[in-house]
């Protein structure tokens, strides 16, 4: 019997036979589907990506004629990360010429919103010349982090330390005035770059810090779509459900704690969003075929039910990605095969 | 012995964070002449992993999770009055925090949440914490156990730094230690030498009460 060659989710090297891997596929689908309340992935999906796996070579790919948009955000933070000493346009051109990049993200080293706000003047004329200098549709971007508002690093009450005293309206308030700054600070950096000629807003980890974030997201991307029709505004996510830090906190109604994909990109599609980027995360301890399984079926879930492209985030730790600050190419490849054949998908 | 209607009820109070209904059961059972450690292993520390697991679908949110480990902790001190002097047990201690360099805590909130629920005694040292510091506050505290989180490839060396430290300062056999944090592994743990690793709340309390024996 064949031996696959595959990995745990932190990158470690691991062999399986094909009973392992049908089986690791099996229960990955499952677990999805039961959080999610979803479909899972049919015996021929599943088929299918056993057969990716059992790819003998290292990488792997999608048929001529199928390939998607690859974008990137944070890029410009990414390259200087690795050590790679260029300044932002440097690093906009090498994504764009070099590495083949659809689409592309300028954005500050402080990837928030918030400390965007006092420096956006100083932003603006490195955005005006990037546009200059590049083709591809060219984003400005940051986190919601709505973690900025609070204490130690922002005017409003910590939550995290008045839950654990008992005062849950208390921590409710502040997450609810958390929310309005953010909507303002969002939108005024926003329409600063979009007068500078960006081709599209970037909201990136959105509800990396519980509903509160999500909806401060909802709520900025509805005011700037109704003050510019034409913009493009693209929300990517942080985590597969929205973390119910509050609770009871609502959108048009809608409770957000505990949505999953397919229920964000409805709430991403009524605010006015023109691209989605749902999140899977990855679990370290589980195997590659266990997390892809399980990452596209809450992806195709997402995607069947989506009116707007949907541009799944596969990187470090999300997507079935392995946490590692260089992902091998083999599960990064199998990966995006994966996702661009089951799912549908329009973009990377 | 627990009868299975009283089982549900427990759980139930404990999941629905009913108050009333937790201190109602336990008194109720306690004036039966029952031994209480039988309501709190059979009902309410089930109740208490049912919170853990709904917390980790996304089907119950924090102030749940704060509200359920606050009825944990009344039900736990009616149960703890009721033993006799010989069956109370000694609460594990533990000390926990996030490593230095990284302020992520949003986690480790969670999990210090459900380990004070499940009657531990918890010490929260806070985020971007010297591994000098984990030691100095386990030794003042008596601790059983030390808890580091980290969300960041590169801060995860800090988990092996205070292995190193404990082993400098001869205190490696006092002290169990667990880590965890989005990156962390088991084979992580195995290969810094951690005594447990665990992967979410629930799983951390698991773990330590493993651990405290």
């Amino acid at each position: 019997m064949a031996t696959i060659l595959t990995r745990y989710g932190d990158g470690t090297m691991l062999t399986m036979s094909e009973k392992e891997l049908m089986q690791d596929l099996e229960a990955g689908t499952q677990d999805a589907a039961e959080r999610g309340n979803i479909p899972a992935l049919s015996k021929e999906e599943l088929a299918h990506l056993f057969d990716i796996f059992s790819l003998p070579y290292n990488f792997v790919s999608v048929e001529p004629g199928n390939e998607v948009v690859l974008t990137y955000d944070a890029g410009t933070l990414k390259i200087r990360r690795v050590g790679v000493n260029v300044d932002r346009i440097q690093a906009l051109q090498i994504y764009e010429k070099i590495m083949g990049a659809d689409t592309m993200e300028l954005c500050h080293v402080d990837y928030s919103f918030k400390p965007i706000k006092p420096i956006v003047t100083m932003e603006q004329p490195i955005l005006e010349q990037a546009l200059l200098s590049t083709h591809v549709p060219l984003f400005y971007g940051a986190m919601p982090n709505l973690g900025t508002y609070t204490q130690p690093d922002g005017p409003f009450p910590n939550p995290s330390e008045l839950m654990p005293m008992g005062d849950i309206e208390g921590a409710r308030a502040s997450y609810d005035a958390t929310v309005e700054e953010a909507v303002k600070d969002i939108v005024y950096a926003a329409r600063a770059m979009h007068a500078s000629g960006a081709d599209g807003i970037n909201l990136d980890t959105v509800g990396a810090a519980g509903e509160a974030d999500f909806k401060a997201s909802l709520m900025a991307a509805d005011i700037l779509k109704k003050e510019f029709p034409e913009i493009c505004i693209e929300l990517g996510m942080a985590g597969e459900f929205i973390l119910g830090m509050h609770g009871e906190m609502e959108w048009e109604g809608i409770r957000l704690a505990g949505m999953y994909p397919h229920e964000q990109v409805k709430l991403a599609e009524k605010a006015g969003v023109t691209i989605f980027g749902p999140v899977v995360n990855t679990n370290t301890s589980e195997s590659s075929p266990w997390n892809l399984s399980r990452a596209i079926t809450f992806m195709k879930a997402c995607c069947d039910v989506a009116t707007i492209p949907i541009h799944v985030n596969m990187g470090m730790g999300v997507g079935a990605v392995t946490v590692n600050d260089h992902p091998p190419v083999d599960v990064v490849s199998r990966a995006s095969k994966a996702m661009v054949e089951i799912c549908r998908l329009d973009g990377l | 012995m627990v009868d299975e209607q009283t089982i549900k009820e427990a759980i139930k109070a404990i999941v629905d964070h009913d108050e009333a209904k937790a201190i109602e059961i336990t008194k109720k059972f306690i004036e039966a002449g029952n031994n209480s450690l039988e309501i709190m292993t059979e009902g309410f520390i089930p109740g208490i992993g049912e919170v853990g697991d709904q917390f980790g679908r996304g089907l119950l949110f924090l102030p749940g999770l704060v509200q359920s480990a606050d009825v944990m902790k009344k039900v736990t001190a009616l149960v703890n009055e009721a033993l006799p002097e010989k069956q109370l047990e000694k609460p594990g201690v533990v000390v926990i925090g996030t490593v230095k360099g990284d302020i992520h805590d949003i986690g480790k909130g969670i999990v210090v949440a459900l380990l004070r629920a499940n009657g531990l005694v918890v010490h929260d040292i806070g985020r971007d914490v010297d591994t000098e510091k984990f030691i100095e506050e386990a030794v003042k505290v008596e601790a059983d156990v030390i808890g580091t989180s980290t969300l960041l490839t590169t801060t995860m060396g800090h988990q092996k730094d205070l292995e190193k430290e404990l082993k400098k300062a001869g205190l490696r056999d006092k002290f169990k230690t667990i880590v965890g944090g989005a990156p962390v592994t088991g084979r992580w743990a195995a290969k810094i030498g951690a005594d447990a690793y665990a992967e979410d709340a629930q799983d951390s309390v698991v773990k330590i009460k493993e651990l405290i024996g």
